[in-house]
């Protein structure tokens, strides 16, 4: 317990920083000095230079939404096909799918760059968006297809015989027995779409449209290094909404390695 | 509806699973498929069911081709071994599942499965979930599902085999009740000899993808095809003893000859002969030793040891046996059974 | 006793469900659940990835614009073998994937899986919590933190503590830049490790532990003993993986050192790749020698995957479907 305690010491001592800081005027080290609300004032007024908090944050927020929907949408029908479906050329798809997962997905900015001008998708929120999907939907496809494997092939022949089309099995029957992972997954992408901020900040350079993890790394930017408070305030901002929906579902989320299936 | 398979066959890369089987079932008749694990029995009632393709052969529904038609549209109802029931509905959806496929009024939806559970048994279940249910329930709104939607062929897949012993011949007894109050063509799969012969009008024994026999209950029994089937068929099991045929004459090791009922080629046979057959008597042609003795409540099974081999014999309760004492025990010959020993082939009857 | 047979509803019915079915199940069905997907998938990562590679054999840059440049074929690899940068790039990757891999991805997330699997009660949540919290932290404010921990004194965290003990003060990502790149970066590697080891450490039998006990073994033995050969195919999973994204990650590193201080001190490949391609560092940004660059990453992607993909058996994953039709 106490080895545990030591070596978790560096987070626990950065991030209870980060919270003390926020509602300082100065602090050195770990000693703050005087308590104000003064750094939290983006929260009413804009601050120069920059876009409203709450534009950005609503930006965020779209992203982080879409990404979370679209993935588990999209996702788990291409899933379940890949499970459940008969077809020629599903091998090709299935190792296609494992072999992109291991590409160095970033390193194709550049080239996403030049087809996204050329869709006109460029400096838009749906590029990204869309974007965001095809990077990480290989390894979301292939996590959920294991989720439909647990379910047992009996109850698919038996809503087959009961007259389903496969599109209502997917529906009625597979979706919600395999609810708990999707549900999980999805919250997983949601907070991935919230963090995600070499994307924007590649794809998305007008102001209005930024995200909040490009608002922050130009507050973090040089000239803005010493106002600690305004920074640090920002970042509780930013990481709160993040924390608190781990934390309130993780239990339910780390079922995600048990397979996701209900009953 | 009448169901017929013709010249069925059914490949999985280089292993036959199903290997040319030709059957009909009648009109409202009960089949048993009945046969060791692999044999292809599965295989065969998926196949109607339409869950495979054949890869070559046809499948008729009354005159109808159904070789192409998707499960969904073939009229069937199907009880899995596993009883495959929906976890995540209540027992009332699951058997109402069908019905809300058809988009059936919702008051009708209701009526319908209502009745069915009625008939079955199991309306008091209705408003719980699959997972608060015991097996033999589970069964019970397996087999409601199968009926509710009034199939043209209803197809069982082991449906008794998990469940325990009581209640599987409690169930036994209501599933052909069922059948013949519905009249609906039915086929069950099983590989525990005494359920299929004793639910069946006629049950079809496979062997290794092969139909190797078709009869009645009372005639697989009394006069099985092959050596396979004699064996597999009958609690306890046939004994065989090695024999030799010449002149007309049956020679049962150095034993005295008798002759045929009729003419057979000479050469070696097994002779079958169960264990109802045999009696303990002072006069009998058998000389063995007792060796073990299996009180059974309305019969003793004992085990002799003749020859090289063992013999089982069922006598009545009170037996005057003890182990360890020699036996000698008398042939019924008119119910004794001659099968080839190198093909198996039934010789006599 | 009969059921009635509802022909006309029936009938009915099925005529209106089965266009839309009739009209999927003709070879339709796969089609329409994997489309979105694969037209995604397509569209913003294959085409990019073999548009990649196109790129890397011209040299597009902001000087030539998208009309003024030419094919010259390998000329960007050429470039590369004789870049005097190209051994030290390569030494950073190196030591960077190494020491994070060894370190902390496999390291440190086995001791952790280890420590808190003998926790019991609401300890192990709150550690695993704790640890998931770097993954979960936006990069650009954990990159923060860790530059004020890091910071000289007064502000820094780090230097106020080791002030306690009597340490003069600096600004400590400068002075042992990877110290702390493969730290930060290997305190998020952790969670991932962590997650996996202590679901495999859950799945052993209790009771193989207590036959120990009765054999008398020492706790140090039963570790060695029954749970990391449990474990060996975990840690082979995740070092593959980890491999993998550790080859192409540069987002902290980026937001940190952004591979200083000084000269490429901490650059690694897919950061240099990223530079000269993406971010004005000298001014003319070359997509055409950063695309030829990302394609050696493809590359070594490739190879990497398909070595995984024989190693985890892949053809057991692949099993064909119970049910023939669609």
């Amino acid at each position: 317990m106490l080895s545990l305690v030591v070596l978790s010491a560096p987070i626990i001592l950065m991030y209870s920083w980060l919270l003390v800081a926020s509602f300082s005027v100065r602090i050195t080290g770990l000693v703050p000095h005087g308590f104000t609300l003064e750094n939290w004032r983006f929260l009413g007024r804009a601050l120069p230079n920059e876009a409203s908090i709450w534009t950005t944050t609503l930006n965020s927020l779209l992203f982080a939404f879409a990404v979370g929907i679209l993935e588990v949408l999209i996702g788990s029908m291409a899933a379940y096909a890949l499970s459940r479906l008969n077809f020629a050329g599903r091998g090709v798809v299935l190792s296609s799918t494992m072999v992109l997962h291991s590409f160095p997905s970033v390193t194709l900015l550049i080239a996403i760059f030049l087809v996204l001008r050329f869709l006109g998708l460029y400096d838009r929120l749906a590029g990204v968006i869309l974007v965001k999907l095809a990077l990480d939907l290989p390894l979301g496809i292939w996590i959920m297809k294991g989720f439909f494997d647990n379910v047992p092939w009996d109850i698919e022949m038996a809503a087959l015989i009961d007259g389903c089309s496969r599109l209502r099995i997917w529906w009625r029957v597979m979706v919600p027995l395999v609810k708990p992972g999707l549900l999980a997954f999805g919250i997983f992408a949601f907070l991935s779409g919230w963090n995600e901020f070499l994307l924007p900040y590649v794809l998305l350079p007008s102001q209005n449209s930024q995200t909040l993890s490009v608002l922050m790394a130009s507050l973090a930017s040089e000239e803005r290094f010493a106002d600690y408070g305004l920074v640090t305030a920002v970042s509780v901002f930013y990481i709160l909404p993040a924390v608190l929906v781990f934390a309130l579902t993780q239990k339910y989320l780390l079922n995600i390695f048990s397979g996701g299936v209900k009953g | 509806m009448q169901v017929a398979l013709e010249h069925l066959s059914k490949r999985f890369g280089a292993v036959t699973a199903v290997d040319d089987v030709s059957l009909t079932v009648g009109e409202g008749e009960f089949l048993a498929l009945l046969g060791p694990s692999g044999c292809g029995k599965t295989t065969t009632l998926f196949l109607v069911a339409g869950l495979y393709r054949p890869s070559s052969g046809r499948i008729l529904f009354g005159d109808r081709v159904v070789n192409d038609e998707h499960p969904q549209e073939r009229g069937i109802g199907l009880v899995f071994q596993s009883y495959a029931l929906y976890p995540h509905l209540t027992v009332f959806e699951n058997i109402a599942f069908p019905l809300r496929v058809k988009r059936i009024r919702a008051g009708e939806v209701a009526r319908r499965v209502c009745e069915v559970a009625e008939m079955v048994g199991i309306t008091e279940c209705l408003p719980r979930r699959p997972g608060q249910l015991s097996g033999g329930q589970q069964q019970r709104v397996a087999l409601c599902r199968a009926l509710v939607k009034a199939p043209a062929v209803l197809l069982l897949d082991e449906p008794l085999s998990n469940l325990d012993a009581r209640l599987r011949e409690v169930t036994r007894a209501e599933i052909k009740r069922l059948q013949k109050d519905l009249g609906i063509t039915t086929v069950l799969v099983s590989h525990d000899q005494a359920e299929a012969l004793g639910i069946a009008d006629r049950v079809g024994v496979m062997q290794s993808g092969r139909l190797v026999a078709l009869m009645t209950p009372r005639d697989l029994y009394e006069r099985p095809p092959s050596r396979f089937v004699a064996d597999f068929i009958g609690t306890p099991p046939i004994n065989f003893l090695p024999v030799t045929v010449a002149d007309g004459c049956l020679a049962i090791g150095d034993g005295v000859p008798r002759p045929l009922p009729r003419p057979l080629r000479a050469g070696r046979y097994d002779l079958g002969v169960r264990p109802e057959h045999l009696t303990v008597a002072a006069d009998g042609d058998l000389v063995g030793e007792v060796i073990l003795l299996e009180s059974l409540g309305r019969e003793t099974l004992i085990h002799v040891k003749f020859a090289k081999t063992r013999l089982r014999v069922l006598a009545g309760p009170d037996a005057p046996v003890t182990l360890g004492q020699p036996i000698r025990l008398r042939l019924a010959w008119e119910h004794i059974l001659l099968f080839e020993a190198e093909s198996g082939q039934a010789a006599l009857p | 006793m009969t059921l009635p047979t509802e022909r006309a509803i029936e009938a009915r019915g099925a005529a209106r469900g089965s266009f839309l079915r009739r009209t999927l199940a003709v070879g339709g069905y796969p089609a329409f659940f994997l489309g979105p997907a694969v037209v995604v998938v397509l569209l913003l990562f294959l085409v990019p990835a073999v548009l990649t590679v196109v790129i890397s054999l011209t040299n597009l840059s902001v000087a030539t614009g998208l009309h003024k440049y030419r094919y010259i074929g390998i000329g960007n690899y050429a470039q590369i073998t004789h870049s005097p940068w190209l051994v030290l790039v390569l030494k950073n990757t190196m030591i960077y994937m190494l020491s994070t891999l060894s370190l902390f991805n496999v390291g440190l997330a086995l001791m952790l899986a280890l420590l808190t699997a003998h926790l019991s009660g609401q300890a192990p949540g709150v550690f695993r919590v704790l640890w998931m919290l770097p993954r979960i932290t936006p990069s650009v404010i954990y990159a923060l933190m860790w530059r004020w921990f890091a910071a000289q004194p007064p502000y820094g965290t780090l230097s106020q503590i080791l002030g306690w003990a009597g340490v003069p003060g600096a600004n400590w990502m400068n002075v042992h830049p990877w110290a702390f790149i493969v730290a930060l970066n290997g305190f998020v590697g952790a969670s991932f490790g962590m997650i996996i080891f202590s679901s495999a450490i859950a799945a052993i039998p209790h009771d193989q532990y207590l036959a120990a006990d009765v054999d008398g073994a020492s706790p140090w033995q039963q570790v060695w003993r029954i749970t990391l050969p449990r474990l060996r195919w975990p840690i082979l999973f995740v070092t593959a993986y980890q491999t993998l994204s550790l080859l192409t990650s540069f987002e902290y590193i980026l937001l940190t050192t952004n591979g200083g201080p000084g000269f490429y001190t901490t650059e690694v490949w897919s950061l240099y790749a990223f530079h000269l391609a993406l971010s004005n560092y000298f001014g003319n940004t070359q997509f055409g020698l950063g695309a030829a660059l990302a394609a050696v990453l493809v590359v070594l992607g490739l190879a990497a995957s398909a070595i995984y993909l024989r190693l985890f058996r892949f053809g057991e994953l692949v099993a064909a479907p119970k049910i023939e039709v669609n």
